[in-house]
């Protein structure tokens, strides 16, 4: 009896490791299918130059038809992106980016690849080392480095591979290291124009669920950002406004039962609408929206597309920056922004809320960008300064620690 | 008041029945540490059923045509994979412990580190990422039932009750709490309960008394690895949205400990796990928790800090552990493996 027994399960685990093997095969041969069409769909994205930046939704939408892995003929990846915390497929920051490496990759026929640090959520500066490490002896000729906590990996590594090019996401510039590029964005205007559009629209009670536990400075413009533009439309329209301003539960850039019970708590309460701003929190924030019929306003790329409870997003426009970036990095202009920190914002047409997706009826498209010209033309001045975070006489902030 | 009761049964609710789990586990004489593991699994198993389901399309055109009897139905069946599946997950746990009369503990943990690698294993191989999520939509506009759904108004007032019990709910709350008082009933009431009790107290009588102690043993963990499985996946449709990412949020080592202070008897359990949803419900929301209707939130605005808040479920499990685990008793066969040949 024992014996049977104990065949069966062996048999069992035979025929699983069979199943797994069968499964594995299909997926390791997906790429080189996919790899065609992808460069098919090359023309249409140079028809848009990047340094226009075409709007990212479309951009986002081709970009999803590209597979995200691919295998190289010779076994070396040119175009490496290193992620930042949280998943790849955050359908927000880190996905963005990386859509902008394939997008690049695969409309000049280049080889990518994508690197998780070690350690998920608790990645160190050697867990993401040893990824910029491993891209680079895979012969990555331009690493793109998502999110400003891989400064110190990144200077590392900058010093050790002086001829790969760095490309670093909401980073900054080192001294000495011409082969990194910092790219960061004024998220303070994209911020602003939400939280004005948000009041606009007729919503008083707002929420704001940033990621990062507060240490995050893409994060913290984005949030002074919606707190002054909510501010300038309450003083406008002659309402009050009050915003609840947490960092609880973000800092790992996740969904949690713990935030969602929060976003509900907040729903309950009265918050009408909450800025989920961090990556994968939104799942969170959008299921609490969507169990009490409240808004939410999406973070770094157009989130509509991923519940029915988005009202607009104030986004910015990674996938065009890394593919401007790139672009530059392979024309043999890489001097205009090797070394140095480029910051962009309304000007250069990287931050804004998506129009092709406009849901809002108390604000509309015309006079959203009346509002964006007055920013680029600098008549509505907004302070990046986080650190002057404070309520005004038409909003009270309730700053949850 | 409201959303505080309502919040607080989500959390119970998991850890009810898991608890309950680990009871029928161990009443009948087998330690089950794996609690932890077989919760992972189905919910993983759960959430991959509801994702496949919805990829397949079959509950899309009930989903459109707002036939929200068919989505319950849908959640239900969902309910039945994952317990069938941590049924079968189980298994390796009971043939370990029983037929190879291995360690129980050892068993039982080697379950719970192969369940997360496993389900991660899965997810990657899946979704290309580390969590599964529902192919379209989110778990409350599928599943939850709220006003709108039952045909009133959207402002209606249903009545302090009405608004609790109606309002926002999942229909997976109430049947786990109906399955957990049937299943009470069983374990007490009955010829099987008594004789699944036995084979945990002194097996060697019962089974002088003719009780196959093996196929009670089986049915013990079996139950236990359904209803697990099944708590698993009614934790990560209520709270986290309808994801799976190989983590339950240690919320089986909490059953176990429930099940130790609510010292191996449902009722006691049923309130120990209302005591710990209580206070997890307050962590996560004191900032928003107005108690008795006033506008004023009065947690927060004590002024102590969020932290304490946060650490309050841990630090009142630990406190009344401390303070019951004297007069606990468990099953006394318990983790010893039945052997005819010793009397």
């Amino acid at each position: 009896m024992k014996k049977i027994l104990a065949l069966v399960l062996a048999l069992c685990m035979i025929f699983a490791l069979a199943a797994c093997g069968q499964s594995a095969a299909p997926a390791a041969e997906k790429p080189a299918e996919e790899a065609a069409p992808a460069e098919e769909a090359a023309p249409a994205e140079e028809a848009a130059p990047a340094e226009e930046a075409a709007p990212a939704e479309e951009a986002a939408l081709s970009a999803d038809d590209i597979s995200d892995e691919m295998t190289s003929a010779d076994g070396k990846y040119e175009i490496a992106f290193v992620t930042d915390v949280g998943q790849l497929k955050d359908k927000s920051f880190n996905q963005g980016t990386f859509d902008g490496v394939k997008l690049y990759a695969s409309a000049n026929g280049l080889s990518y690849k994508y690197y998780q640090p070690a350690n998920g959520d608790q990645a160190t500066d050697d867990d993401r080392y040893d990824a910029m490490k491993a891209a680079a002896d895979n012969g990555a000729k331009v690493i793109v480095c998502a999110g400003f906590m891989q400064g110190n990996a990144l200077a590392k590594a900058a010093a050790e591979f002086t001829d790969v090019k760095f490309v670093f996401v909401d980073g900054w510039a080192f001294d000495g290291l011409d082969n990194i590029a910092g790219i960061a964005f004024k998220e303070e205007q994209c911020g602003y124009l939400a939280g004005y559009a948000t009041v606009k629209e007729g919503f008083t009670k707002l929420g704001f669920c940033g990621g990062g536990g507060g240490t995050n400075p893409a994060c913290c413009r984005y949030g002074y950002g919606f707190v002054q533009g909510a501010a300038a439309a309450a003083k406008e329209m002659g309402v009050s406004v009050d915003m609840n301003y947490s960092w609880l539960y973000g800092a790992s850039f996740s969904a949690s039962p713990e935030l969602q019970t929060l976003a509900n708590g907040w729903y309950e309460a009265g918050t009408e609408a909450i800025f989920a701003c961090g990556g994968s929190m939104f799942a969170s924030v959008a299921a609490a929206a969507s169990a009490n019929d409240g808004a939410v306003i999406g973070v770094d790329v157009d989130q509509s597309f991923e519940s029915d409870t988005v009202i607009t997003s104030a986004m910015k426009g990674l996938s065009d920056s890394v593919v401007w970036a790139l672009t530059k990095a392979y024309d043999g202009t890489w001097e205009e922004i090797g070394g140095v920190a480029t910051s962009l914002g309304a000007k250069e047409n990287a931050v804004g809320l998506p129009v092709a997706t406009w849901s809002l009826k108390g604000w509309t498209v015309e006079e959203y960008q009346q509002m964006l010209q007055d920013i680029i033309d600098g008549k509505i001045v907004i302070d990046d300064n986080y650190e002057n975070l404070a309520g005004t006489d038409s909003l009270t902030l309730n700053v949850i620690e | 008041m409201t959303f505080l009761i309502q919040q607080t049964l989500i959390y119970a609710v998991p850890l009810m029945i898991v608890a309950l789990a680990g009871v029928f586990s161990e009443r009948s004489g087998i330690i089950n540490l794996a609690l932890e593991g077989i919760m992972i699994f189905g919910a993983f198993m759960g959430v991959l059923f509801v994702n496949l389901a919805q990829t397949a399309g079959w509950f899309v055109e009930a989903k459109a045509a707002g036939n929200w009897l068919a989505l319950q139905g849908f959640e239900i069946l969902a309910m039945l994979v994952a317990a069938a599946m941590g049924a079968l997950f189980s298994l390796l746990l009971s043939f370990a412990s029983i037929n190879l009369r291995a360690d129980q503990t050892i068993g039982g943990t080697a379950l719970n580190l192969m369940a997360p690698a496993l389900v991660l294993f899965f997810i990657r191989m899946i979704a290309n990422q580390n969590t599964l999520q529902m192919a379209t939509g989110d778990s409350a506009s599928w599943f939850m039932i709220k006003k709108s759904t039952l045909g009133f108004e959207k402002n209606a007032d249903l009545g302090f009750l009405g608004n609790t019990l109606l309002n926002k709910v999942y229909l997976a709350t109430y049947l786990c709490i109906l399955i957990f008082v049937v299943l009470s009933i069983i374990l007490y009431k009955t010829r099987f309960g008594l004789r699944l009790r036995s084979c945990g107290e002194n097996p060697q009588a019962a089974d002088s008394l003719g009780i196959n102690v093996y196929k009670m043993r089986y049915a013990g963990v079996s139950i236990s690895g359904a209803l697990a499985g099944m708590g698993g996946f009614v934790y990560s449709l209520t709270t986290a949205n309808c994801t799976s990412n190989g983590d339950v949020a240690g919320f089986g080592f909490l059953a176990l400990a429930v099940m130790i202070f609510g010292n191996w008897k449902p009722l006691n359990i049923a309130a120990a796990s209302l005591l710990f949803g209580l206070f997890k419900c307050i962590a996560a929301a004191y900032s928003s928790l107005d108690i008795n209707g006033d506008g004023v939130y009065m947690l927060s605005q004590i002024g102590i800090s969020s932290h304490l808040y946060r650490m309050l479920p841990y630090i009142i499990t630990l406190l009344v552990l401390a303070f019951t685990s004297k007069g606990s008793r468990a099953p006394k066969a318990e983790g010893i493996p039945y052997d005819k040949g010793s009397r």
